[in-house]
């Protein structure tokens, strides 16, 4: 799906990060590309979480760089993953459930009028297109959280993470706590981000449409990455194998040879 | 409009419109008295001075805080404004001080909340004793008369045929109710109710805007001791003590949440008002005075089963 010519949107090389004598991460070199979804993959205390908070800024990496459309920068704040566009939608989502959908994709940036007030209009005609554009349905953007699902949920977290300039996304676990079809509702949700050209990342556990849904499979084991390869050239089975480590470390179409990747 | 129909809060206003229309209605049948102009006005009257407060405790609530002390608060303001009034400074310098006084108070309890993290409830009910203790040191427990002067014209004046005490009431229910809907502040205000760390993480400065509301709050309740003292001539310490319970039930009975985030001054107002109006026509309807605290608690917990059965239950 992305153009392999084209520089990735963001390059990690060679990152690691160790807390004491626990090394976290060791050594990790991914690509996030536009309008790519990458599953990251792993079992607990695999890494997953560590390298989705350097990326968000939270940590900072202790060695390795990162480039941003080819050009190198530093993330070692929170402020400075936003600027680049890098937005997380943690688990918890952080959602107000007594204001409404709008409110929630624009709160803390609400379209002004005057200087101090709230201009509801622009607000609800703006999140209706975000949500148009997304192909989510909700009754309506007027309507509270508190009385939307689980999938509908985390739609709006998502719109709220792209209404706030988010072109990397980060989304941790977004399905842990949904029944069938609102999964569904989500794996909508991570396709209509790939046509909007947006660099997904999806950490999960759950393997059972992980394949349909991504482009890549990166798994981390003992904080290495240990098999990064086309989801379209890869098996459940296979993946099982080397979370547990059962198969040997397979790196295809990484960091280091991004040119031979047929992206699907 | 389905959208407006599913909207709980919108439940609650029209359930109390119907309960206000539902009482008139009873009074104005057992009473010739009631449904006359002169009785509303009185409504009015009763009601605007702890409606002042009422308002501000609304903002304060609805930002998820509570303030237990704004009655103590309106108490030294008087005391503050009576003060002043004896020393013969100019009117308006005392109503700027008076309210000024209250707005320290309100910043001090600010500053235990917001600051130093103590609970609300906690905080305040030490600044309540604390502040209630003041106005009573101040004068060694004595009130502070200063007659009729100029002053009194606030209190006891009208305009257009309403007490001007009523027309402050409404102006300030009116300027709220535009702050709270229109303002970006007062959209954050309902989120920071609705989950504070949510508003932290998108960089809305929740303490700040808390710690305003505490001010506010105060000021309106200096404002509310003025308006008092004015009326009455005279400043006494013991001012709208133990109000503070009527008006948190007002406020509740509103559909505000203890737990913030939601209801708004409308409902503080249908509120007030259906307190009111119970007080008043039990009043012409001679009945026994001790009533009236039976019939207030009454209201208030069948206001608030129905809500709370209608939500599936709050209190976990």
């Amino acid at each position: 799906m992305g153009e392999p010519s084209k520089p990735p949107l963001m390059r990690l090389s060679n990152v690691s990060k160790a807390f004491g004598q626990v090394k976290a991460l060791v050594d990790v070199s991914l690509d996030l590309r536009a309008g790519e979804v990458v599953g990251l993959l792993g079992d607990n205390g695999a890494g997953k979480s560590t390298l989705i908070k350097i990326l968000s800024g939270n940590y900072h990496a202790d060695e390795g760089s990162f480039e941003y459309q080819g050009r190198p920068v530093t993330i070692n704040r929170p402020a400075d993953a936003q600027a680049l566009g890098i937005a997380t939608v943690y688990q918890d989502l952080a959602l107000v459930e007594t204001r409404s959908v709008a409110h929630n994709i624009y709160l803390g940036r609400e379209p002004r009028r005057f200087g101090y007030f709230m201009d509801r209009r622009k607000m609800e005609r703006d999140a209706n297109v975000m949500l148009e554009d997304l192909n989510i349905s909700l009754a309506s953007q007027k309507t509270d959280v508190e009385l939307l699902s689980g999938g509908q949920r985390q739609a709006v977290a998502l719109s709220r993470a792209i209404a706030m300039g988010g072109n990397i996304l980060l989304l941790d676990e977004p399905t842990a706590a949904l029944g069938v079809e609102q999964t569904q509702q989500v794996h909508h949700l991570i396709t209509s981000m790939r046509r909007q050209d947006k660099a997904v990342v999806v950490i999960t556990h759950d393997l059972s449409d992980i394949l349909d849904i991504t482009d890549r499979i990166a798994v981390l084991r003992q904080g290495k990455l240990w098999a990064y390869a086309p989801s379209s050239e890869t098996t459940t089975n296979q993946i099982i194998g080397w979370i547990t480590g059962v198969a040997p470390p397979h790196i295809r179409n990484g960091a280091g040879e991004m040119n031979n990747g047929s992206a699907q | 409009m389905i959208s407006a129909l599913k909207r709980q809060d919108n439940w609650t206003l029209i359930g109390l419109f119907i309960t206000l229309l539902m009482l008139i209605a009873l009074f104005s049948w057992q009473s010739e008295f009631f449904f006359t102009t002169r009785n509303f006005i009185n409504i009015g009257q009763a009601i605007s001075i702890r409606g002042l407060i009422a308002i501000g405790l609304t903002v304060v609530m609805i930002a998820g805080g509570l303030d237990l002390s704004m009655a103590a608060v309106a108490a030294v303001a008087g005391m503050v404004t009576a003060s002043l009034i004896t020393l013969e400074v100019n009117s308006v310098l005392v109503g700027v001080l008076g309210i000024a006084a209250a707005g320290v108070l309100g910043s001090f309890n600010a500053l235990l909340i917001v600051k130093f993290r103590i609970n609300p409830i906690i905080a305040t009910l030490g600044t309540l004793l604390f502040y209630r203790g003041l106005a009573f040191v101040s004068t060694g427990g004595d009130n502070i008369v200063i007659g009729v002067n100029a002053w009194s014209e606030l209190g006891r004046g009208s305009w257009l045929g309403a007490p001007i005490t009523v027309w402050l009431f409404l102006a300030v229910v009116v300027m709220g109710m535009c702050f709270m809907r229109f303002t970006v502040a007062g959209n954050h205000l309902y989120a920071i109710g609705g989950n504070s760390e949510a508003c932290r993480n998108v960089g809305i400065r929740v303490d700040r805007l808390r710690g305003w509301t505490y001010v506010a709050q105060a000021c309106l309740a200096g404002l509310a001791g003025l308006m008092l003292t004015s009326q009455s001539g005279t400043a006494l310490p013991s001012a709208l003590n133990g109000a503070e319970l009527d008006i948190i039930a007002a406020v509740l009975l509103g559909g505000i949440a203890l737990s913030g985030g939601r209801g708004g001054l409308l409902g503080t107002l249908l509120g007030l008002l259906i307190i009111g109006v119970v007080q008043n026509g039990l009043i012409l309807l001679q009945v026994q005075i001790y009533w009236q605290s039976v019939v207030r608690g009454a209201i208030l917990i069948i206001a608030v089963t129905l809500d709370s059965l209608r939500r599936g239950g709050g209190y976990r």
